[in-house]
């Protein structure tokens, strides 16, 4: 992921509504603060799953940021919870997951569980913009299905692998069928190069 | 969940709500960001020292029987762990790691080797009072001790 900004690259928090959830009181702390210098102002801040649930509930929030442990849950449980939750918009908004003492299968599992980005810690501010402007600018296409509920998993978008037929009902075959209309004229195929003002 | 799959668009309201006029630079909020964490760096750095109490004490009531005390050993570890990293001290949050590997290991149904924890929280209380002030090569001595006992008790872990 590159780290460099555009240069008219602006952030601008200050109205946004965010959520940050830590089962430790100083973890959550030092979040606060963090998000208080990139300047959000009041988060709602969580230390339950409970919490959690009860702010989504209440009112519309922009950005989640959620440490993987919870003082009553584990945070991949939260975000499951969430993203089935039929809690429109706050059921698809995006959000981080942080993680502390990660093995590979907890990387995957908050993958699974829906969360648009998983981040280890150290959290450290750096990191952490860079996944906020990552997620202005996500254009991801939201997935509903019996095994998993969340954002696509996949981030690019190349088409199916090399010799496999595509899953998404609107994957293109690689087979070019017959044409069913006459050839364009060359002067219609200029006409698409050379756009011209016309009076009507 | 029973039924077809659907993917469909979703509104990106932060993005919308982010790009708003006014805003920062991205490098200034980090900027900004990196100086407000800094203001918590002492009372981090105490409550850092607390929870190496915390893990003194769970220790030493898993030794007297109770297992049940994992769970917090690897909570409070796992904490620790996130707040020493934040702050650079790379000995403490390795320690506090390392003994998160151990408590998940023994958690998961192996034989608790309490002298293995002891030895982690002994480590992890000493760089936790010694904070910044801890020497490299002290702290080297220190992790090199940690690996080797949890290579030994949990390989796999």
């Amino acid at each position: 992921m590159s780290q460099a900004y555009g240069k008219t690259e602006r952030v601008n928090l200050s109205t946004a509504e965010v959520l940050l959830a830590c089962g430790d009181l100083q973890g959550l702390t030092i979040m606060a603060e963090m998000f208080a210098g990139f300047g959000v102002h009041s988060p709602r801040k969580c230390q339950t799953m409970a919490d959690c649930k009860a702010v989504v509930k209440e009112r519309i929030i922009n950005l989640m940021v959620v440490d993987s442990a919870l003082n009553d849950a584990e945070g991949y449980e939260f975000i499951s919870w969430l993203r089935r939750a039929e809690l429109d918009p706050n059921s698809f908004a995006p959000v981080i997951l942080v993680t502390g003492h990660t093995r590979p299968s907890q990387v995957f599992r908050g993958r699974d569980a829906g969360a648009s980005f998983v981040v280890a810690k150290p959290a450290v501010p750096t990191v952490m913009m860079q996944r906020i402007v990552w997620l202005m600018h996500d254009q991801r296409k939201f997935v509903n299905s019996p095994g998993y509920c969340g954002p696509d998993r996949r981030v690019k978008a190349l088409g199916p692998p090399v010799g496999m037929k595509g899953r998404r009902h609107d994957d293109l075959s690689a087979e070019v069928g017959i044409a069913k209309t006459p050839n364009l004229e060359q002067d219609e195929i200029d006409a698409l190069f050379n756009p011209k003002a016309v009076a009507l | 969940m029973t039924g077809p799959s659907r993917i469909f668009a979703v509104e990106n309201k932060l993005g919308q709500i982010a790009r708003e006029p006014g805003g920062r630079r991205p490098e200034d909020a980090i900027r900004a960001a990196e100086g407000r964490v800094e203001s918590v760096r002492g009372s981090s750095a105490k409550v850092l020292v607390e929870k190496a109490e915390q893990l003194t004490a769970l220790a030493a009531k898993g030794r007297g029987g109770d297992t049940s005390v994992l769970d917090a050993i690897y909570d409070t570890s796992n904490a620790t762990f996130g707040i020493a990293g934040t702050f650079g001290l790379g000995a403490l949050a390795e320690a506090a790691f390392s003994l998160c590997d151990l408590a998940d290991w023994f958690r998961n149904g192996e034989p608790v080797n309490w002298p293995a924890i002891d030895v982690h929280v002994d480590g992890i209380r000493l760089l936790a009072n010694l904070g910044d002030k801890a020497g490299a090569a002290g702290a080297d001595s220190i992790l090199d001790g940690l690996r080797r006992v949890r290579a030994r008790v949990a390989p796999a872990a």
